[in-house]
């Protein structure tokens, strides 16, 4: 028996071995790997010269001097080489969502889909989990944020983003019976309110020095006031409209006071030359006028913000 | 209600897509975790010591056991490492182990293995959720296997069979009689932390329900998909219940 249980032990040893090789190799193969990892090319150069992907990048690479260049390629030719723009979105109606045939649309996936074009890569969207962003970003599983984003401190310290290109406001969600009494930034001090964490909500909330319980998500919030578990939330303008009143699962509720002003903005990896490039073809298509006739299909032209 | 009754087939067929991936998760877990845990058992039983003969020396020139003669007699070095990982993966929140093994590549090595869509984050998850179960396995396993009486495998002995006979024939078949209801539990803990695999963004039926909350497919601020998805779990647990019922009686041997 105890020889048995040495043999098997061998066994088990070399078994992880394998799975641990297995599931190294396996991922590295995978076309989304196209790093711009110096190690990566070497290991094309050294063992598999002929299976480089498309060809063209890595031999390039093989040149000594450039090889160093490769690895500190910019953004937008990492980008470039992977031909894709890999674009990090929450379904989040006007500007990211999907129509009847499952296809995602929205003013900010639009401009994502214009955008990637006019880089001459294709574009992919991708559901992340929004706490997760920054995450996601450096992490490349994305390339960028292009979802409503509004251009809090934290945003613009964690990525580098885009200038702004949509107006947005934090709004008061209230029930609807009691909506009159809460029509100023005075009367709301007394109510709890619930606010997503991390968000522009919850830097309102200690602005106005309110009382509140950081929730989950947007969404969570309107449901603590809808189950009256809190008095009142503070969601975006953009939201409260998709998501309150007439027509809604929430018809009882309604949004009253605009605590501010804010921005929407694009956020990419820190560093990155797409915010740059962004920018620009945000101009091209604001004074030629795609930008805005984009905007209107979606009913967001009011929000718009001149380039 | 009626809104409710509008909402239902475009809510349903959302939920059953994020069904089917909880779903599949589930299958492609135990497939990977039922194997590996027997494989991890082994390794935290095993006796291989390959320094002992160095505390045995010690003993003989000393007379008498030390410290030191301790230490070396009982140096298990496979069965150390495999309790530590087997540590590590049940010591830390699962949660935090998808997190981890799905966003450190593309952080550290700037290589995101994984890919960015769908199939790369269920491909993390299933590796997360196999390597997490497969540990907890290996624990239920190990008791199972020291649980049978040390006096089934001398019987084995006195009757003449070869080890692997003793192993296969007598130990590993009365063990998985003893570990069903164990097991059992274990899947049915599965079932719902499949949901955990919303923190990569995997598209479950959790993620699926909370979608409507915030609006997806022409409907927003809806509650009762998420609770909804309650149902489905109830179902899914209910027929593995039934399942490890039916195992449980059609391994009822040995029983008069």
């Amino acid at each position: 028996m105890k020889k048995l249980t040495k043999i098997l032990a061998l066994v088990l040893a070399l078994a992880l071995c394998v799975a641990l090789c297995a599931c190294s190799s396996g991922g590295s193969g995978t076309p989304a790997s196209t790093g711009s990892s110096l190690d990566e090319y070497k290991d094309k150069d050294g063992n598999l010269p002929t299976e480089a992907p498309e060809g063209t990048e890595a031999p390039e690479g093989t040149e000594t001097p450039e090889v160093v260049e490769t690895a500190e390629a910019t953004d937008s030719q990492y980008v470039k080489d992977k031909g894709v723009l890999i674009v990090g979105i929450t379904d989040f109606a006007p500007m990211d969502y999907k129509d009847e045939n499952g296809e995602w649309i929205g003013f900010d996936a639009d401009m994502a889909k214009a955008f990637a074009a006019h880089l001459g890569v294709n574009v992919e969207f991708v559901e992340i989990d929004w706490d997760n962003k920054v995450l996601e970003l450096d992490g490349k599983t994305i390339d960028c944020v292009w979802n409503g984003m509004t251009l809090r401190e934290e945003v613009l310290n964690s990525m580098e983003c885009s200038k702004p290109y949509c107006n947005n406001a934090q709004v008061v969600i209230v029930p609807v019976d009691v909506a009159d009494q809460y029509q100023t930034a005075d009367s709301i001090k007394d109510l709890a309110f619930a606010v997503e964490a991390g968000s522009a909500g919850e830097d309102m909330a200690v602005d106005y020095e309110l009382n509140y319980t950081p929730v989950k998500s947007q969404a969570d919030a309107i449901m603590e006031v809808a189950s009256k578990t809190s008095d009142a939330a503070i969601i975006d303008s953009l939201m409260a409209a998709a998501m309150v009143g007439e027509g809604t699962g929430y018809e009882n509720l309604t949004y009253t006071v605009g605590l501010n002003s804010e921005e929407y903005g694009v956020g990419f990896r820190k560093g990155s030359d797409l915010a740059d490039m962004l920018d620009q073809f945000f101009a091209a298509s604001y004074s030629d006028g795609t930008m805005i006739e984009c905007a209107e299909t979606y009913g967001v032209q009011a929000a718009l913000i001149a380039q | 209600m009626e809104l409710i009754l509008q909402q239902a087939p475009i809510v349903i067929r959302s939920l059953n897509i994020g069904f089917l991936q909880t779903l599949k998760l589930f299958v492609i877990t135990l497939i990977g975790a039922l194997p590996l845990g027997l494989i991890i058992s082994f390794g935290s039983m095993s006796s291989w010591a390959p320094l002992a003969f160095i505390g045995r020396n010690m003993e003989r020139k000393n007379g008498r056991a030390t410290a030191a003669s301790r230490f070396f007699t009982g140096f298990c070095p496979i069965s150390l490492i495999v309790k530590i990982i087997v540590w590590v993966f049940r010591g830390t929140p699962l949660m935090l182990q998808l997190l981890i093994i799905y966003y450190f590549p593309g952080l550290v090595w700037g290589n995101p293995i994984w890919g960015s869509g769908e199939s790369g984050r269920f491909l993390a998850s299933a590796v997360a959720f196999i390597i997490n179960y497969a540990c907890y396995f290996s624990e239920i396993y190990r008791g199972g296997i020291q649980g049978v009486p040390r006096g089934q495998q001398e019987a084995g002995q006195v009757l003449g069979m070869t080890k692997g006979q003793i192993f296969f024939k007598v130990t590993l078949l009365q063990m998985v009689k003893r570990i069903v209801p164990p097991m059992g539990n274990e899947c049915i803990t599965l079932v719902k932390d499949t949901s955990l695999a919303r923190i990569i963004a995997l598209q479950e039926i959790i993620w699926a329900g909370q979608a409507f909350l915030k609006g997806s497919q022409g409907i927003s601020g809806a509650i009762w998909p998420l609770f909804f998805t309650g149902v489905y779990y109830l179902i899914f647990t209910g027929v593995v219940t039934l399942l490890l019922g039916w195992l449980e009686r059609k391994l009822s041997y040995f029983r008069a």
